[in-house]
């Protein structure tokens, strides 16, 4: 089943997919690494994930166990952007 | 005259055709500013307890603020408020569009429309000439909120109903060019009074204290706002619809009627994937506002029209689990040009696909399955078969059907598009708000689970301390009259700018966290102004305008709505959430639903108001709030 990973409309536009599935990564830290190699070069990846922070589930790291937090398979890792709402 | 207003109430009598000028009571304008703050006082002063909504004894009052009328951005909305047929408490929306700066151009601060006609009527007022002219609307009556404009011309400003308002659908709305006053049924009680359009025209200037240093601070605020990244940027590439990932990554975007917060398919009913795809323009429908978050897009048959806003691509998309961005687009203008609130729509909608899913009542309608919808909303608007049934409201079906539990409302009003068990102050907002289970009467959200300065959205801190602060925030923001979104700009573009798992930025949001106490202090300190808004109320009026006045004043208009719901019938009672949002769990990090009864006690307790929700003597004495 894995981890699905989601991605902010900026970076699935640079690799052309929003989202997709990963196996072997049993924490945060593993799906970023993960992540970051489907970007060509690591700049790329650092300034669009930048202003972006990872939520598990919908819950921020920052809320759980940081990049250290672990996951369980069909666990939702998202990088998601601030915004305001109307 | 307090510098910033014409002046001038008109009072306006439908069943005798009358008019008559009065003059502004100053005492109301400067505790209560104007717009929903001085509709709210009259309305209160002015009705039995107990009026039918959609009755003649309901009146439907347009109000305006001293900002209105000024080039300051943001600022040109009317409020509406009138009892709501939709929840039985206070009824108001704001509406931007051109008909606030209309308004103030005609010398009007306020118009009260009282009583009904016997025939569908439009009114003219000619603010130069002091005249009001009725006209027969016959040949308008049925036809939509777009070609009454068409037809009405650009010469004059104009609010009207469509074939909901006409209808009495009990959220119906008042458009002005391509904006809504939505919420709560204000269209439903001027369809009641048959009365289609309101046009005014004039030529008169605002006065104000310090026009110099309005003119000059106003250009540095256009700067400001150029510079900041959500005013400035992502409203104008992607309008509010931008949000739609933030929310779905959060966990909170409404989907299958709220039984998830997640919607796999979220990308493509998104702002971004709206700028890409569908995009054909940028409106600039509510004058003077350089911010620009209205979209155009194309539709068939009907050319460029006004593309939808995240709340409607929440309620009509995810939570419909409509993916296809056209659909969504053809509702929106099927809902506008019909003149109805597409969150009380959606809402409704997403009811009746649960209410056949369970087995219990078929509209004809199914999540994810997009037939059939666009002749329901039709059959909504003109109130024909299943569209008579749901354009009651979720609360009326399912005291009618059945579904309490999955019934999205609060008071009535349907959700806005922020799951509340994902956003707890915003829960506690929903739950305590007078006109019922809405997001622009406060914006909690922004502050804890969607903007840049998030705190922990699911633990218990500030989470009551929160909603008060942005109640009464807003409160004053809807008396001015200016945009909600003008509290986005509340958090810089420094902190936009930083890195969110840098030390200084986790640094900030801790202290932001445990600063309640010192929080409620500093926002209820009355120093000099320091916020823009803050600033013109200053310049405009010359009487000193801070954070502690103005939350003062949205207090006492918030505990005044209060007293107007109390006295209707609502009690502490109805600051409830829907037994889903309660009972059921969404995240993995939570064993049940919102936790409100754990923190209602503590919001009463800010408020001043007793265990049961009711203010108390005190409170109303040191607000003063005239009851």
């Amino acid at each position: 089943m894995g981890i699905s990973v989601e991605l902010t409309y900026d970076m699935g536009k640079a690799i052309g997919q929003h989202r997709f599935e990963l196996e072997g990564a049993s924490t945060v830290a593993d799906v970023v690494e993960l992540t970051r190699t489907r970007f060509e070069g690591g700049d790329e990846f650092e300034k669009l994930a930048r202003v972006a922070r990872v939520a598990v589930n919908g819950v921020l790291i920052a809320y759980r166990k940081g990049m250290k937090t672990k996951l369980n398979d069909g666990d939702r890792v998202g990088f998601v952007k601030a915004a305001a709402g109307g | 005259m307090i510098k910033g207003y014409a002046g001038r109430v008109l009072e306006i009598d439908l069943a005798n055709q009358t008019f008559s000028f009065q003059p502004l009571d100053e005492e109301i304008a400067r505790d209560y500013i104007g717009g929903k703050g001085y509709g709210t006082r009259l309305l209160y002063d002015r009705t039995e307890p107990g009026i039918d909504p959609l009755g003649p004894d309901n009146p439907l009052i347009f109000a305006t603020g001293p900002l209105n009328g000024s080039v300051a951005p943001q600022s040109n909305r009317f409020a509406v408020v009138c009892k709501s047929p939709l929840t039985g408490g206070i009824g108001n929306a704001t509406c931007g569009g051109n008909y606030a700066y209309g308004m103030k151009r005609a010398g009007l601060d306020v118009i009260v429309v009282s009583h009904a006609a016997e025939r569908p009527v439009r009114i003219e007022i000619d603010g130069d000439r002091d005249h009001v002219e009725f006209f027969d609307a016959s040949d308008l009556w049925g036809l939509g909120t777009y070609e009454t404009q068409e037809k009405l011309g650009k010469k004059l400003s104009h609010a009207v109903i469509g074939p909901a308002g006409e209808n009495r659908v009990l959220y119906a709305g008042i458009v002005s060019n391509e904006r809504i006053a939505g919420r709560t049924g204000v269209g439903a009680v001027m369809g009641s009074k048959n009365l289609k359009a309101i046009s005014v025209t004039g030529k008169r200037k605002l006065e104000m204290d310090d026009p110099e240093a309005f003119k000059t601070y106003t250009k540095d605020v256009r700067e400001l706002f150029k510079d900041h990244p959500v005013l400035g940027s992502s409203m104008k590439r992607f309008g509010t619809g931008g949000i739609v990932n933030t929310t779905n990554g959060r966990g909170i975007l409404p989907t299958r009627n709220f039984q998830s917060g997640h919607f796999d398919d979220a990308m493509t009913i998104s702002g971004e994937y709206m700028e890409d795809h569908e995009l054909v323009g940028v409106k600039t429908s509510c004058i003077h506002c350089p911010v620009t978050c209205g979209r155009d897009v194309e539709i068939e048959g009907k050319g460029r029209v006004k593309g939808p806003e995240y709340e409607t691509l929440a309620l009509l998309g995810s939570n419909l689990e409509i993916a296809d961005l056209k659909h969504i687009n053809v509702w929106n203008y099927l809902a506008d040009d019909l003149g109805m609130d597409t969150i009380s729509l959606g809402a409704s909608l997403s009811f009746a696909m649960e209410l056949k899913e369970r087995g219990i009542w078929d509209a004809g309608i199914a999540f994810g399955d997009a037939e059939g919808i666009t002749e329901l909303i039709q059959d909504i608007g003109h109130r024909r078969g299943a569209g008579n049934e749901l354009a009651n409201g979720t609360k009326k079906l399912s005291e009618k059907f059945g579904g309490h539990e999955f019934a999205m409302h609060v008071k009535g009003l349907e959700l806005s598009a922020y799951d509340p068990r994902g956003s707890f102050a915003q829960g506690v907002e929903y739950a305590t708000t007078n006109r019922g289970g809405c997001h622009v009467q406060g914006a909690s959200m922004y502050m804890e689970s969607v903007g840049p300065l998030t705190i922990n959205p699911q633990n218990m801190k500030l989470k009551a301390d929160i909603p008060v602060l942005m109640q009464n925030n807003a409160s004053a923001i809807n008396s001015m009259v200016l945009c909600i979104f003008t509290t986005y700009g509340m958090i810089p573009k420094q902190i936009h700018d930083m890195d969110p798992s840098s030390m200084s930025f986790r640094a900030i949001s801790k202290v932001f966290e445990n600063l309640g106490p010192m929080m409620r202090i500093a926002m209820g300190m009355k120093g000099n102004p320091m916020l823009w808004f803050e600033k013109w109320l200053t310049y405009i009026t010359g009487t000193k305008f801070s954070s502690g006045h103005l939350q003062e004043i949205g207090g006492r208009i918030f505990n005044l709505e209060r007293m107007y719901n109390l006295r209707e019938g609502l009690t502490g009672k109805d600051d409830t959430l829907p037994p889903r949002m309660l009972n059921e769990s969404i995240f993995d990090s939570m064993d049940a639903g919102h936790p409100l009864d754990e923190l209602l006690p503590r919001y009463y307790k800010l408020r001043g108001w007793d265990a049961d929700g009711v203010p108390r003597r005190s409170t109303l004495d040191k607000l003063r709030v005239r009851v």
